[in-house]
């Protein structure tokens, strides 16, 4: 089950890499984040672990439902170019996202070889490091870096469930609240920049 | 034996029924009366009576390319993975046969559509040329990593291995797998995001462009093979990737497969309903996504074991 969600998790990162409509990216940003969420259930609940649950819950909540929204609402109100396309074209981002998954998978060997437990998770939780890194390069507007920034996020979240079965709740409160306040920067930003024009 | 037997039989009848069932399911969304399943074969033997005409600059290949584009599916429906437990299956055959077998009969397609000396046909020809190039590849990635998943290379084996022992531990891989071979399914049968199985425009078509000139018995052939088509892929499908439901004894093993067949012709329909087709030179897009599925899949069962 936990293979699954965490193809999952990789197979919409890698159909978001290569979108080119603002609201079908956000689409799969919310898939992402949701199968995190169940990801984070699947694995609380196999560890025994009650502040993992919460987590889970929290980040379907505002993960998958509240910045998806809040972004939607946002691309609405300041008119955001709703047609993204890639500054790497598809021909090639066929060639860089297989050759990006190859390295990152044999760049996590060393560290695959310390951790005993879901040594897998590891590797493409890095790999996916690594493809919301593209995410953000190949996008020049601003709403798709967003969605990048806010993978890598997700990424990172998954990094920490895996590698170390689970973080003290405390920490992934603090991951939220950040979070919450870089789209509250983010919304700042933008009323900024509507001022100006 | 005669199991097997029972299942090609099944598999031959059932496929016009597949077709118009998408079609119906695709009506009912848009608000319209539904055709009734049997409107595949009302088709058929309309067409069996009518009058065959053949264009004047066609050459001899015009009569034989029905024939051979049909043959090679039907061999292909000899290879299959067995329905149900206990029924004769060819087990040697791997994914460069089943891959080469469908690239044949698109091989005759094509001909058929530069045969018939008509602007379109070429047109059509060299899209699908264009398309076809691109599935084959994916097409054959990923049946080999569906098959080193199953730890066996014939197709039929893999099946039945599957069936017993489905890869819990390899659910990443599969995952992927099963994406990319979704991908191919809607590629290579010409349904919406790719091709528009219905209209007659000539900035649509793919597959209606190369049987414009067709009419009559050799109609009705170059139909049936298409939905023959479809049934294989739908039953390569079904028993790669949804591997359940073979050890029930043989009734019963029928209608859940014939249900797994229903399935995922309703999720195609489904797709059909819900997006636009692509532009042409947007298609390698799609089927590249295909084949980054197919890569990533099995390096992640090579390097990962996941």
């Amino acid at each position: 089950m936990v293979d699954f969600l965490i193809g999952l998790f990789l197979a919409s990162l890698i159909v978001a890499l290569f979108t080119t409509r603002l609201y079908r990216l956000l689409l799969w940003y919310s898939l992402n984040s949701l199968t995190l969420g169940l990801l984070a259930l699947t694995i609380g609940s196999n560890i025994d672990d009650d502040g993992m649950l919460v987590t889970g819950v929290i980040t379907i909540l505002i993960k998958a439902v509240g910045i998806p929204y809040i972004l939607k609402n946002l691309s609405q109100k300041f008119h955001f170019v709703r047609q993204i396309t890639p500054e790497i074209k598809v021909q090639y981002a066929i060639m860089l996202v297989p050759a990006i998954l190859v390295f990152t998978f044999y760049l996590s060997e060393p560290i695959v070889n310390m951790i005993h437990t879901n040594a897998n998770y590891v590797a493409i939780s890095i790999s996916s490091l690594f493809l919301s890194l593209l995410l953000m390069m190949e996008h020049s507007n601003v709403a798709p870096k967003i969605i990048g920034f806010l993978t890598l996020e997700n990424s990172l979240f998954l990094l920490g469930i895996t590698a170390t079965n689970g973080m003290p709740m405390l920490v992934e409160l603090g991951i939220f609240f950040d979070l919450l306040m870089a789209i509250v920067v983010i919304n700042l930003l933008f009323h900024k920049e509507e001022m100006k024009v | 034996m005669i199991l097997y037997l029972l299942t090609l039989v099944l598999l031959v009848f059932i496929a016009p029924i597949l077709l118009s069932y998408i079609k119906a399911v695709k009506m009912v969304l848009l608000f319209k009366r539904p055709i009734s399943l049997m409107q595949g074969y009302r088709n058929f033997s309309k067409l069996l009576t009518k009058e065959t005409i053949i264009s004047k600059e066609s050459s001899a290949i015009t009569h034989y390319a029905p024939f051979l584009v049909l043959s090679p599916l039907l061999v292909t429906m000899f290879f299959l993975p067995p329905v149900v437990e206990g029924a004769y299956y060819v087990s040697f055959v791997d994914a460069f046969t089943i891959t080469g077998l469908i690239s044949l009969s698109t091989f005759f397609l094509m001909l058929l559509g530069l045969d018939s000396a008509s602007a379109f046909g070429g047109m059509g020809s060299s899209r699908e040329a264009f398309i076809s190039a691109l599935v084959e590849p994916a097409m054959v990635l990923t049946i080999f990593s569906v098959s080193l998943m199953a730890d066996n290379l014939g197709v039929g084996q893999a099946g039945v291995n599957l069936a017993q022992h489905f890869p819990k531990e390899h659910m990443a891989s599969y995952l992927f797998a099963g994406i990319s071979f979704f991908i191919l399914l809607i590629a290579e049968n010409g349904r919406i995001p790719v091709d528009n199985p219905e209209t007659h425009l000539e900035l649509t078509m793919v597959h209606e462009a190369m049987i414009l000139d067709l009419s009559g018995v050799y109609l009705a052939i170059i139909e049936s093979a298409s939905s023959i088509k479809f049934v294989i892929f739908a039953s390569l499908f079904a028993s790669l990737f949804m591997p359940f439901g073979l050890e029930f004894s043989a009734p019963i093993a029928f209608v859940i497969f014939i249900l797994k067949l229903f399935i995922i012709a309703t999720f195609v329909a489904l797709l059909e309903v819900n997006t636009a087709k692509l532009r042409l030179f947007k298609i390698p897009n799609l089927l590249g996504l295909s084949i980054v599925f197919a890569f990533l899949s099995l390096i992640t069962f090579y390097v990962l074991g996941a």
